[in-house]
């Protein structure tokens, strides 16, 4: 039953992990990697659907939406979704799974990538370099391609894990779908307070000696991260109440960062 | 003291391009200095200059990552001015990085108007995952990697080649406003991204979870959202077993599962 289902071919299993570099094609600090994201999954996601193009935009359309984790593993989670998909799931389970999984895989591999391979690889080649030594660019050059193709496992990884586990999820779909809301609504919250970032610098001058700064002696005070909450926030109701275009938001938001930075305020 | 020649001026235009690139998708990191000031002291004839440099200014740059968000000064400039400069102006090794960081800072900066500046093009790119329009999406986001593979040759053409003192000029004129103002926007820009996902996320009862994840990263300030996640996987799970035990006691829909639209 669930073999019939599968178009997928290992080839495109394959193929998705060396799309997977395209993910910050279009890099941008609204929705970060999205429209790479979805860029590298196409073909996929083309070969899924096939001619349905009612549940090609809406795949488009959900994966579109805000996503920031790791390059160099983010081919796990394409595979594992891309298999939910290809078992036609709930779409809000696979959205909802998404947004749970992909800011601990940025926080994983940031840790393995940036602060662990990266200083160690530096340090030992920089030494060999720093000699003038040609070895030292080779070792450098062969870890990162070695990584690279690392890409391939972890996206096989992803998919198989997914397509083995479809059957359990199939039978309690609903229980699953609704943990998963949960999952994924936690994580938002805190990527919020871990993404957003809103520095108050202005001072009020009590007298000549004491000034009471606004962020570190206020809004911190208040409540940490209050700001990036109630910015979200609002930017949430003028999408959700006034029907706003997220455009009018990005360009008002960025004319409010440039001025208030003139101002001294941010 | 020697001068760049144009075809060596152009090789430096196509390295640019190339490892610009792999710098702005972080896919085969040949854009760290360490490989870019080597293939730089090939162009140049002087091989063992440009790995000295390389490995001098990777060192300078391994502790400045991406990591978290914030951009830092650009790595394909460090890693091309540095011997450059070296070999031009016949500074040793170590003058040459410092030499070579405004080149650095203004990449940064030209990144950072990009990052927030491309937000503009996901209006477009929702339009066409509306249509189901793969064709135009994938040109949109071929439009953005030509910007910035142009960018970055046209840059190091004009640092390394037309140009060095009115570009290094050109940064030390930048207002301290405007360049920070950048940083600002790229902090504020993403509540956007949030406020979208959560007008298609969001439900009246997921409000509590919501809360939750953000006072426990509001309180627990730490590198990753990983506590983050287990708290909610840990909330999930008491929901999912909670679930389980009602309906296997509670009649079920046909279908075997339990309709929540309802309300229970």
């Amino acid at each position: 039953m669930t073999e019939s289902k599968r178009v997928l071919t290992k080839k495109d299993i394959t193929k998705l992990a060396f799309r997977s570099l395209f993910l910050q094609a279009s890099f941008n600090y609204e929705r970060m990697q999205a429209g790479g994201w979805l860029w590298s999954m196409l073909p996929a996601l083309k070969k899924i659907h096939k001619d349905d193009k009612k549940a090609l935009s809406e795949s488009m359309e959900d994966n579109l939406e805000f996503i920031n984790t790791h390059p160099n593993l983010v081919g796990f989670l394409m595979g594992l979704l891309l298999s939910l998909e290809e078992n036609k799931e709930d779409r809000n389970l696979i959205k909802s799974l998404k947004v749970a999984l992909f800011a601990p895989l940025a926080g994983i591999g940031d840790a393995i990538f940036w602060f662990t391979i990266l200083p160690i690889v530096a340090g030992i080649s920089a030494s060999f370099a720093m000699q003038g030594s040609i070895v030292g660019p080779l070792i450098f050059l062969a870890v990162y391609i070695g990584i690279f193709v690392l890409r391939i496992v972890w996206t096989h990884m992803g998919y198989e894990l997914g397509t083995n586990a479809v059957e359990k999820i199939k039978t309690s779909s609903q229980s699953i779908s609704k943990s998963a809301s949960i999952l994924g609504s936690t994580v938002i919250g805190g990527l919020i307070a871990a993404y957003v970032h809103i520095t108050v610098l202005s001072e009020v001058k009590i007298n000549k000696e004491h000034a009471v700064n606004l962020q570190t002696d206020f809004f911190d005070k208040v409540f940490p991260n209050i700001l990036p909450l109630g910015f979200t926030l609002l930017m949430f109701y003028f999408l959700k109440k006034k029907k706003a275009s997220p455009v009018l938001l990005i360009a008002v938001t960025f004319g409010i960062a440039i001025l208030f930075s003139a101002l001294g305020v941010l | 003291m020697h001068d760049i020649t144009l075809i060596q001026g152009i090789l430096l235009v196509v390295l640019a391009i190339i490892v610009g690139l792999d710098a702005w998708l972080e896919g085969f990191f040949i854009f760290r200095p360490i490989i870019v000031s080597t293939v730089v002291g090939f162009i140049l004839g002087d091989v063992k200059l440009g790995i000295i440099c390389g490995g001098l200014t990777e060192l300078a740059f391994a502790g400045l990552t991406p990591a978290g968000g914030t951009q830092p000064p650009n790595p394909v400039l460090a890693g091309i001015m540095t011997p450059v400069l070296a070999y031009t102006a016949g500074v040793d090794e170590k003058t040459a990085i410092g030499l070579a960081l405004p080149f650095s800072f203004l990449m940064q900066y030209i990144l950072l108007f990009y990052y927030s500046s491309f937000s503009v093009f996901m209006v477009k790119a929702d339009k066409y995952a509306k249509e189901a329009n793969t064709g135009a999406f994938a040109r949109l986001n071929i439009l953005m990697l030509i910007i910035v593979a142009a960018t970055n040759g046209l840059v190091v053409f004009l640092s390394a080649y037309v140009a060095q003192t009115p570009m290094r000029n050109l940064v030390e004129s930048m207002p301290e406003w405007l360049t920070h103002g950048f940083g600002v926007a790229g902090g504020i820009l993403p509540a956007v991204g949030f406020a979208l996902l959560l007008r298609v996320m969001m439900k009246k009862e997921l409000v509590p979870f919501f809360i939750v994840g953000f006072v426990f990263a509001s309180f627990i300030p730490y590198s990753n959202l990983l506590p983050v996640a287990v708290i909610g996987a840990a909330l999930a799970l008491y929901d999912y077993f909670n679930n389980q035990k009602k309906q296997t006691f509670a009649p079920s829909t046909p279908d075997g599962g339990v309709d929540y639209s309802d309300g229970i």
